[in-house]
């Protein structure tokens, strides 16, 4: 076997949190080759979920939020290129190509460039336009939010769309929140759950439009003015666009890889030899051949780069708990374990109109799933409840 | 010294974060184990850290659950 001279033994693309998983699986492992990590923001892997909470709130900064202390990277010999972004992927060679032109062979590749916002390209760029994906974006978003005062429009009743909304509700802001389909996170939650959901911000003063799109956006000179679905017009200093995400795979154009979510197999390989992929970016089979589906959830990515590190170890993937995400609005913790498809059937246990309950979803041909809200004490049960129902 | 941590090994990911925090209390192979014991501060500090909210703190005498 013939011995080629790499610049890293494992190259990941992508500083989130799947590369961050890695490269504590590996080395606790005993992995010893070189590890070379390509942050493309200017920062050491750090925890996204407080950026649409805690950040935005002033209640945290975002230097807080590293997964690590700086000396950490050193004393684990984990190289950390900041700044520095994959631009193209040449599989054949085992080499990836730099945004500033210079070249990285690899032996073993992990693609974890997670996901960005999907554009809206009827609000072209403009100053009151805002995304939500980085700290910096946080960073932003919260100097416009800190006055207290004026209006958001929020295009998008996600996740993001909802947590945004709800701090801005507390900060004293005027809000409006856009969606096109009939209820707010409809793709995760069962419409009965996600109705409870915009009745919450409703209560909060949130102005909630559900079944509603943007048809028309005019810039002026302090606001933007939107036309919407129903005739109305919604009028805003500010405009967070959260409308979902896209995998970030436009680098890989020219790879074979891509251009949506890159499927992979269990333990995270892509059709590509010594390429494998973990996070947003991914989409791993799940426990029906149905739910392959990209989860992209903190979890999910958590998962999914301890997994090909274990594969790089030569050990097989961990057993897969079942999915959960959590979400804070209004003061609410809201949990959801496991996945709700569209069809399940609700049963409550408490009261939605008092601040806890929690809502046991069951479906008849999937794996049951639960939504606890302010009852994190329940999480245990509604785990082992869940792992019983599925054998 | 009340509290005693028990891992819900059905919803440990691994993380590291517990061994991190109180290398003397876990030990993260493929799950995490208990290895040690803490003030309750800490193991309270650990358990609300815990990014899968696998750790259980119950009251050593009664049993009763007393995180989450």
């Amino acid at each position: 076997m013939t011995h080629t001279v790499v610049d890293a033994d494992v190259l990941i693309a992508g500083g989130g949190l799947a590369a961050q998983r890695c490269c504590e699986t590996l080395r606790r492992g005993g992995f010893d080759g070189r590890i070379v990590v390509l942050c493309e923001e200017p920062r050491a892997p750090y925890d996204r979920p407080a950026l649409s909470k805690a950040v935005l709130m002033g209640e945290l900064e975002v230097g807080t939020l590293a997964y690590r202390e700086p000396r950490w990277y050193g004393e684990h010999e984990i190289e950390l290129l900041l700044g520095t972004a994959a631009r193209e992927l040449d599989a054949t060679v085992h080499v990836v190509e730099l945004q500033d032109g210079s070249h990285l062979r690899y032996r073993h590749l992990l693609i974890a460039t997670g996901s960005r916002p999907r554009p809206l390209p009827m609000f072209s760029s403009n100053d009151r336009v805002h995304e939500l994906r980085t700290a910096a974006d946080a960073q932003r978003l919260r100097a416009t939010l800190a006055s207290g005062s004026g209006e958001l429009a929020v295009i998008g009743a996600g996740l993001i769309g909802l947590e945004v909304a709800s701090a801005a509700g507390a900060l004293g802001l005027t809000v409006t929140v856009i969606e096109a389909a009939p209820t707010p996170l409809a793709r995760a939650l069962p419409p009965a759950l996600g109705l409870w959901i915009a009745g919450l911000h409703r209560e909060h003063g949130v102005d909630v439009r559900l079944a509603t799109a943007v048809e028309g956006v005019e810039h002026g000179s302090y606001e933007t003015r939107m036309k919407l679905s129903d005739g109305s017009r919604v009028v805003a200093e500010t405009v967070l666009l959260a409308v979902g995400t896209v995998p970030a795979t436009q680098w890989l154009a020219s790879s074979g890889l891509g251009p949506g979510a890159i499927h992979v197999d269990a333990g995270g390989r892509t059709q590509l030899p010594d390429v494998y992929a973990a996070g947003d970016v991914a989409c791993y089979p799940g426990p029906h051949p149905e739910q392959r589906i990209p989860t992209q959830h903190w979890e999910a990515a958590a998962r999914q780069g301890t997994t090909v590190a274990r594969s790089l170890l030569g050990q097989e993937p961990l057993h897969s708990p079942p999915p959960m995400f959590w979400s804070d609005q209004h003061g609410r913790r809201i949990q959801l374990v496991g996945h709700a498809p569209g069809g399940c059937e609700v049963e409550l246990d408490g009261d939605p109109a008092a601040s806890s309950f929690i809502a046991w979803l069951t479906h008849t041909e999937l794996p049951p799933a639960a939504m606890l809200v302010n009852r994190p004490d329940a999480l245990p049960q509604a785990r082992a409840w869940i792992a019983a129902s599925h054998p | 010294m009340t509290y005693l941590p028990v891992i819900d090994e059905s919803a440990c990911l691994a993380h590291g974060d517990c061994e991190e925090m109180a290398p003397g209390v876990f030990r993260v192979e493929d799950v995490a184990s208990v290895i040690g014991t803490a003030p309750d501060e800490q193991l309270l500090a650990v358990a609300r850290a815990c990014p899968a909210s696998a750790i259980v703190l119950v009251e050593k005498e009664s049993g009763q659950q007393v995180y989450p």
